[in-house]
This record gives C-alpha cells, structure tokens and sequence, in this order.
C-alpha cells in the first residue's frame, strides 16, 4: 500500500509536469493539428475547388495579415468533415476544432463564456467561426456577439434560399451566417398503406388529397377505419404547425402567447388521441420508431432528406424493413427541419477567411454539386439542386426511385421563416413534454398547461407567463 | 461530539502540540479556499441580487434583498409551492431508495465480515454488488429507459406472460417512476455503502468478536452489542452522506426523466429544480436563493442526525482505546 | 445435551448460510443484468438497437469494437489514459489529504479545531451544482483550460472524504499508539505517514477507490475545460459519440465504449478492494 502510495505521488509529480507541458502548446496549436486540420490529404486528388469564389478573389497576401489559427466552435464533426474535404486552408493558417458535445448544454455553454470572453482573449484564442443550429440560432443572430457578414465580402445570396437567410438575420435584417445546407422536410407516407387508405401512392395524387389540415384530419379518420395510424407520434406534426405560427412565442412586453397555429396543433392532437388516430410516443421514441417495420400501421411520418436516410433505420432493415414502399410530398404546409449554420463572431481576426469559407459552401457550385452527389446533402444553392431536380438518372431507391431533390426544390420557396424568438427551443421542447401528459392522460390540461408555466418561469426569467 | 470532549491525551504535551493541527489541515483549506469557497461564496451572496442572462445579454446583477426568496416560495396560480413540492418528492424518492440500501448494506456487511458464516466466492460478490456504481449514471439510466420503454423488454415479458393486456407505459406514471429511481440509485450505491460499512468492520478488533464468542453470545447479540455500537461512527457517516446524496440527488432522476421531472413534476428533485435555473438562463439570483434553502435544510437535518447518533452511541458500552 | 447444541447450531448454520447465498445471488443477479444489457447492446448494429431490445447477443462486437477502437476522431487509448492519470492523481490526493486533515482535527487540540470540524461538516451540504458555474468562469479566467490541475488540485479538498476519514479514525486508532510513537521521540509527520496511514488501509483502499471512480466518470467539468482533442477524457468522447451527427450516429459504438470504460476501473477496484478485505488485523495493537 506504502509503495503504491508513493508510486501514485510520484505518477501525481510527473503528470503534473505533463500537465503544466501540455498547456505551452497551446499557443501554438500547430503540433496537435496536422492529423485533424490540414487541408493536405484528400483534397488535391478531388480537385481543390476553394479557389476563386465568385464573390471576392482574395489574394493570399491579404490572409497573410490575418491570424495565424482559425478557431472554429462546434458540437460535432459533420461540417468539419466537409470543410476538411471541399476546403483548402490558406498557407501558414492553421484550423483548430473546439469540439464540445451538446450533452447536458455543455456545447452552448462553451461557446457563451468564449463568445463574452471574446474581447480579452488573445488573437490565436479568439472564436473565429462558429456552428449554430436553427433551434437557437437566434440567441446569437440577434446579439452583438456576431457580425454583419455582408461587411466582411459575403454578399451574394442569389442562389440561397431565403429561409435560410432570413435565419440568420437579426431584427434589423442584418445577416450574421450562412447554412450550409438546406433542411426542407416533407411528409413521408408509405405506399402501400396510402393504396389501401386514399386509392393512390402516387405523389402528386396524395398531395393533392392531403394539402391542408382539413384534409389532412379526415384521411385520419379513414386510416383509422382501415385500421391504420395516421401518424406514430403525437408531436410528429409540431413543426408542420410551428414553423408556420403567425406571432412570436413573446409579445413586445415579453408574455408568453399561444400562436393559432400551436392551438391548432393542440386541437388536432387531442383530437388524434382521443380517436385513436396517433400513438402518444415522442418523436424519437422505440414506440414510434417500432411503427417504421414492414408489419408497421402507420402512414405518414415528416422529415427531411437526414430524417429518411439516416433515421429511419427500422424501414431500411433488409428482414423486417420496408425500403422502396415509402414516397414523399410537402403535405399540409411547408416546413423544415433542423440544418446547421455558419455564424461570424465579432471580433474575429481572420475575417477574410471566413467570408472565404461560408462563399465556398454557399456558392462554389462545384462544392455544393459534391454535397449533393457524395454527402446526400440538400445543398443550400438552388442552381445547383435544380441540376439534380432535372436529373430524370436521379433518385433515390428508399423513396422507390422519387426524385426527393426536385420534391424538396419545390417546396423550399414556401418555406418561411418569421416570428421567432431566441427562446423558441426550450419553449417547443417544454411545451411537447408538458403536453405529451396530458395526451397521455396522466394529468389534465389545466395542470399540464401550469407545469409548462413553471418550467417557463425557471428558464426563461425574462418570460412572464399567464 | 463525545470526541471533542474528550480529555486531552497528556495534558502537558497537548498545548505544544497544537501548531501540528493547523499545519495538518492547511492543505485542505487551502484547495477549498482557492477552488470552491470563492465561487460559493459568490452564490451565497448572489441570491440576493437579480442576476441572469436573456440569451447573450446580462441582466443585474441588481440588488433585490430577500425577493428571490420570497418568490421561491410564493404559490403559482394553483396554489402550489414549487419549492415544497419539490423537496417533498427529494425526501420520498431518498428515502425510498436510502433506507433500503443502508439496510441491505449492513446485512451484506456482516455476511462478509462474519467468521461464522464464512461464505465462499466473498471476492465475487464483493465485485459484483459494486459494478453498478461504476457505469456511468447517464448510461445506467439509458439502459433501464429502453427496458421500461412501452415496447421494451418488461412490457414484452408481461404481455407474451398474459398477465397484462395492454403494454404500461411505466415512465409516465408516478409510482413506477418513483420506484424505478429509488431501484437504481439503490444499486448503484449499496455496493459502496456495503463495502464501507465493511472497511468499518474490519477496522474493528478482531478479539472484541472472540471474546463475545466465548461468553457465548448469539449472533444477533454480537451484532446489536458489539458490531453496532463500534461501528457507529461509520454507520452516522454512511446515514449522513446517503442523507446529503438523497438531498442532493440529481442525475438519475434528471436522465430518467429528460430534465423534466414527469409526470406531473412528481419525481423532480430540489437540485434538478436548482439547475432549470441554471442551465439556460444562468439565474444566479434564484439558483442561489435554493442552494441557501437546500444547504439550510440538509445542514439542519445532518446536524440533528450527527449529535443524536453520536450522543446515544457513546452511551453504548465503550471500545477498547477509551481514554 | 451438548450434542444436540451442536446440531441446532449447526442446522442454524446451514439456514444462516443459505439465506446469505439466497440473498447475495439475488442481489448478484440484479447487479449483472444491467452489465448483460450493456454487453448484448455491444454485440449490436445501431440498426439492430434501433429496432428494439432482445436478450440475445448479435454478430456485430467486433465490428463495434474495431469501429470504436479506429474512430477517427476519438483516440480511446489516449481517452483512458488522460482519464487514468487524472483519476490516479486524485484519488491519491484525496485520500492522502483527507487523511492528513482528518487526523490533525482528531489528534491535536487547537482553539480552532471545533471550528474548523464544523466548517467542513456545514460545506459538504453545499450541492456541487452550485459552484459548478463559478468554478468555470475562475477558471476561464486564470486561463486554465486544457490543463490538468483544475480538475486534481481542488480533489485536496474533500469534504465527504474528509468525514469518512474522520470517523475512521474514531473508530479505529487508539490514543495509546500515537502516544507510544511520541515516546518513542517520532516526529508529527513520521508518526502519520507510518503509524497512522497503516492503520487506515481500509478506508484509505475504500476512498481510493471511490474517487477514482467518480473522478473516472466526471464529465460536466472536463467537458467545458478540456478542448484539445489529445487532452480530452472518457465521459467527454462517450457524450461526443452521442452527439455525433445524424450519419456518423452510431449507438453501437457507444456501448462498446460505455463497455470498455469500464474495464480499467473494475481491475483498480479489484486490486484496491484486496486492501479492505486484508484490513488492519497485521497493523493494529490491542487494547
């Protein structure tokens, strides 16, 4: 014991000094990052295709001026993935990863003290770009914290969708980022099922039978009858309704308020409920998922191009699944869903780098082509997703050959984004949990609305809740 | 406190002596004052400001004095004290699982430690009956999330068994839910209070035991005679920290339940109450003004349970190093 | 007459016995069966998980494994080991200093030592949520990110650690020994590192034990000071693996690293908990 006591103090001694060691680096990032970073492996045999955007050819003399590390905040490697593929690092920059994970808001919580830090930290420790979802995008959009992008040379928006933007403007129209991609999210219906309920698989047709609520609600009834479930979870439609509310979650004097659009989708779920038209399962739940399976009763699910390609596991399973009897259309409104943001820090001191990074994702066709083609992403350049909407060679065998790009290219003008506040993940969140009891039946309305309430007042103390 | 009033050991050398208990527990203080006292103390303080961030923006910190507490405590507009509710499901959900644990504990204690019993594969059990506390809580409650699920593993059983005909949807009811938190944090942690309890035991005079053989005391008379009482300052520590983890409780319920403490708020606990606070909005203000409340409650409850444990066991015949 | 004793005290012996078996099987079987879920969640694709729980192990260990093992972006060996090293030094640290600490206020009579007893009992109420916040911004301040000591340094202060040692000590050392040592002319010190220490084997191997493994699977505080991919710890690259995105999710991999996690801290308990079971019989002077 003795000896394993001072064995480990001795460990204690030694590590420290690793400890102490390892922090000198830290200021020269460059040792840790060839492995992650640099642009050198991969992208010269894919043609570097960074070059020359259209917006501004900037000489690499001007970047030699700027820092030395590019940092880039993010919970997770999916756009460090692309930007190591389709981005070539201007000499002498080096790009380090924070990557912290979102688990218990350990990511927004990095990123906050950084961002209120900004100002004092050094040059090489300074935020340079960060990631943000459309969830709380706007906790940053609107705070001085970002950047007008349009100042550092990202100006041309011509072939972004106008959703996007408008995501990631602030009240005053001042855009802070760009997406890189483009979540439209459709109604995915499974064919057969939709032969035996409406006579039809055939998109245009549903679409035709299923383009608002009203119609939407009575085909419930009739899958019912047919011994169908219209949707697997109760809180499948919330974003279809959501994204489409006509007023804010806060009024000017900052009460909470309920959009006719949220007490639509409360009607129609206490109504899907109560006739046996839903399960009650969340959206991510085993229940729901359990409903995907080739013996599955359930007809529609909504969803983006991610959602059935990567989530949908169960209907890709080759015993039990059903791959090739699923179809998509926009449904009873349009919405999207998810997508991820490339947002500018004030004070970055690499700002012509990262004008350079987001006019390479949103308008270097090449790279937005490779998005599409390689990564199954729905690029967010319209001249582009129409390439591939006209492609009559494209499409995707899950859907049964559909062509989703031309789907999801026809909706994405109807998608609006409008009346949103910095608060609206947690208010979403919280409200779909509170209520999932009272659809539940455990609690009643009343109760479930005022557990919504507190928790309302505990997060958000700004928020004055009826 | 018998300890403290105890006589000096010489009462000569004792005064010389005293630089050496300063000088011992200076490291302690030292780290405790760089790294924890500042930062509490700013709580402490801070409950008695508005204090929390609107997104990006800093709002206060603006002096408000005792608001937040009176806030904490005001009723909503059904007439329910949050703070009080939430203290309640605390101390049923502890108790459900703590009392049992502690028990257990005990009883696995002096099976181990038993020379009579001298149970076999000792090192087997004593292993297994920790594992629990070794996987992560996050994980540990993800497991029994999907076994609970309405189409997991128990509901499957059940229904394939006849004995239910419809799956029960366990995490939205109040007594499953209660239960399942109490089932793991008791098998999460009646390994550690047994294998405590054990370095307890073990700690005692092994002749204590054989002299009470000899006089040719029963088993229960050993454990309520002598085991008891010389473990007694063990067992008050083992009841006091099972109180302030119960008190403190946080990550079981808060994974079960996905932060919302369903159904119906009854299975929230004070520090999961303490960190809605917290976590977006960086309260400071109302999330100091629990922690106050919180630390007034378990200083006040440990206290009680330190001084009556430790009064009624000195009474106890005393050990052998009595001075 | 003395035979029939015998025989009742043995037929009580044997049912003694076999409800202890009854009782720890039990127990035993409720322990391993979340470790069964944990290893069959191994053996499993994410599409598998992802259609439901079975009893049944799946093919899919080695690819789990491999896939774990050659993330890309997780290097599991560096993981464990930033994690062992911290762990190591805090559990010695916290044993070590908690001991020290609790001797000092048993031991010596000082004007402060009721005081500074009750300080620490009153600060282990605090709840750890509540400085969590704070102990980050001073930390962000100091500029001691991605360095090792914040998260070892304040382990020296343990105020629960603290208590146990302390009650240890009550129940365990007798005046008599640290009297004799001081006839003897030791000094403080030697009398601590080599008289008492021995003597608290037990409890040392417990909280040892102990605070490696809450120090093993701390995450929230690694994960907003540590950003470097080469300092990072277990918990942070589990909760990384559970955010990766849409693509790369994988909850096969997940568990298999939940699994491997596992590994290093059972075989420190199983070396420490050799220590308790040993106990003080060889050390211990009778009274």
């Amino acid at each position: 014991m003795k000896k394993l006591i001072a064995l480990l103090l001795a460990l204690v001694m030694v590590f420290a000094l690793c400890a102490c060691g390892a922090t000198a680096p830290a200021e020269k990032p460059a040792e840790g990052t060839p492995a992650e970073g640099t642009p050198a492996e991969g992208t010269p045999a894919e043609g570097t295709p960074a070059e020359g955007t259209p917006a501004e050819n900037t000489p690499a003399e001007a970047e030699s001026g700027e820092g030395k590390v590019f940092n880039i905040y993010a919970w997770n490697e999916e756009f460090k993935g692309f930007f190591e593929k389709y981005y070539t690092v201007p000499e002498g920059v080096t790009v380090n990863w924070v990557i912290t994970p979102s688990d218990n808001g350990a990511y927004q919580q990095k990123l906050d003290e950084a961002l209120l830090n900004q100002a004092n930290a050094a040059d090489d420790d300074k935020v340079d770009m960060f990631l943000a979802e459309a969830d709380y995008i706007l906790k940053y959009v609107n705070a001085d914290a970002t950047q007008d992008i349009t100042k550092l040379g990202v100006t041309d928006f011509s072939n972004t969708y106008a959703y996007t933007v408008q995501a990631a403007s602030d009240p005053d129209g001042v855009v802070k980022g760009v997406s890189f991609q483009c979540c439209p999210s459709a109604l995915i219906y499974r064919r057969s099922i939709a032969e035996d309920v409406l006579g039809t698989s055939d998109p245009a047709e549903v679409q035709a039978l299923l383009d608002s609520w009203d119609k939407f609600n009575a085909v419930a009834a009739d899958a019912k009858e047919k011994g169908y479930y219209m949707t697997a979870s109760f809180a499948e439609t919330y974003r279809v309704f959501s994204n489409n509310c006509t007023s804010p979650w806060v009024d000017a004097d900052s009460n909470l308020q309920f959009d006719p659009q949220i007490e639509a989708w409360i009607a129609q779920t206490e109504d899907f409920v109560n006739n046996g038209y839903t399960l009650t399962a969340g959206v991510w739940d085993q229940e729901k998922n359990d409903q995907m399976f080739a013996d599955g009763k359930t007809m529609c699910f909504f969803g983006p191009a991610w959602y059935f390609n990567f989530c949908m596991g169960n209907a890709q399973d080759p015993d039990k699944g059903c791959s090739g009897d699923w179809a998509i259309c926009e449904g009873p409104a349009a919405h999207f869903w998810g997508g991820t943001w490339l947002l500018a820090p004030a004070g970055t001191d690499n700002p012509t780098m990262l004008a350079d990074i987001m006019n390479t994702f949103i308008n270097n066709e090449e790279v937005c082509s490779k998005l599409v083609s390689d990564e199954k992403q729905f690029s967010n350049n319209q001249k582009v997703n129409a390439k591939f909407a006209e492609d009559p060679n494209y499409g995707s065998a899950f859907l049964g050959g559909q062509n989703d790009v031309a789907v999801f290219s026809a909706m994405t003008d109807n998608i609006v984004w409008e009346n949103h506040t910095i608060y609206d993940q947690l208010l979403n969140e919280g409200l779909q949990t509170y209520l999932q009891e009272y659809f539940k039946g455990t609690v009643d309305k009343e109760t479930a609305l005022k557990n919504f309430y507190n928790y309302v007042n505990e997060t958000y103390p700004a928020i004055v809740t009826p | 406190m018998h300890s403290m009033n105890r006589k000096k050991p010489s009462a000569g050398k004792g005064v010389s002596y005293a630089k050496w208990g300063y000088l011992f527990i200076l490291p302690f203080f030292i780290a405790y004052i760089c790294f924890t006292l500042i930062p509490q103390l700013m709580t402490f303080y801070n409950s008695l400001f508005e204090n929390y961030r609107d997104g990006l923006t800093q709002v206060g910190p603006n002096f408000v004095g005792l608001k937040n507490y009176v806030k904490l405590f005001s009723p909503d507009n059904s007439g329910t004290i949050g703070m009080l509710k939430y203290f309640g499901n605390t101390i049923v959900l502890w108790l459900l699982g703590a009392v049992p644990q502690i028990l257990v504990a005990l009883l696995l204690a002096v099976f181990f430690t038993s020379y009579r019993l001298n149970l076999k594969g000792q090192q087997f059990f004593k292993t297994v009956i920790y594992m629990p506390n070794l996987i992560m809580a996050a994980a540990f409650s993800m497991l029994f999330f999907t076994l609970f699920s309405p189409v997991g593993p128990v509901n499957q059983v059940l229904l394939s068994a006849g004995w239910i005909d419809k799956s029960i949807d366990f995490l939205a009811l109040k007594v499953p839910v209660r239960l399942l938190i109490s089932l793991m944090n008791f098998l999460m942690w009646f390994g550690n209070t047994t294998i405590l309890l054990m370095a307890g035991i073990q700690g005692i005079d092994q002749s204590m035991f054989e002299a009470a053989e000899i006089d040719g005391a029963s088993s229960l008379q050993v454990f309520f005679r002598v085991t008891l009482p010389l473990l007694a300052p063990i067992l008050v520590y083992t009841i006091i920290t099972a109180m302030i983890g119960g008190l403190q409780m946080f990550d079981v319920p808060q994974i079960l339940t996905n932060a919302k403490g369903t159904p119906d708020r009854t299975s929230m606990t004070m520090v999961m109450y303490l960190n809605n606070y917290l976590q977006t909005s960086k309260n400071y203000g109302m999330a100091g003004a629990v922690s106050v409340v919180l630390f007034i409650v378990s200083a006040g409850l440990s206290l009680f349970v330190y001084n009556s444990l430790s009064r009624q066991y000195s009474q106890a015949p005393r050990r052998r190093n009595r001075l | 007459m003395n035979n029939k004793e015998n025989t009742r005290g043995r037929i009580q012996l044997i049912v003694a016995r076999t409800v202890a078996y009854a009782i720890l099987i039990f127990l035993s079987i409720l322990c391993l069966f979340s470790f069964y879920m944990l290893i069959i969640n191994s053996t499993r694709s994410n599409a598998q998980l992802q259609a439901g729980f079975t009893l049944m192990p799946n093919n899919n260990f080695f690819v789990n494994l491999k896939n774990a093992w050659t993330d890309a972006s997780i290097n599991i060996p560096r993981g464990m080991l930033n994690s062992f090293l911290i762990a190591a030094c805090t559990s010695v640290l916290t044993t070590y200093f908690s001991a020290l600490t609790a001797y000092g206020i048993h031991v010596y009579r000082f004007k402060l030592r009721k005081f500074a007893f009750y300080f620490i009992l009153a600060v282990m109420m605090i709840p750890p949520q509540v400085s969590a916040v704070g102990f980050i911004q001073l930390m962000y301040k100091l500029k001691l990110t991605n360095n090792y000591l914040p998260l070892i340094l304040p382990s020296i202060a343990a105020p629960v650690v603290f208590f146990y040692m302390k009650q240890y000590l009550e129940s365990v050392l007798p005046m008599e020994m640290v009297e004799a040592a001081r006839m003897d002319g030791a000094n403080e010190f030697y009398t601590f590192n080599r008289i008492v220490l021995p003597i608290m084997k037990p409890a040392l191997a417990v909280q040892m034990i102990f605070s490696f493994v809450s120090s093993w699977n701390n995450y929230f505080i690694p994960a907003l000071l540590l950003d470097k991919a080469e300092m990072k710890t277990v918990p942070i690259m589990i909760a990384q693996l559970r955010s990766a995105d849409y693509s790369k999710f994988d909850m096969g991999k997940v568990y298999m690293f939940i699994l491997l996690a596992i590994l290093p801290v059972l075989i420190v308990y199983i070396i420490l908990s050799k220590s308790i079971i040993k106990g003080v019989t060889a050390g211990s002077v009778k009274g």
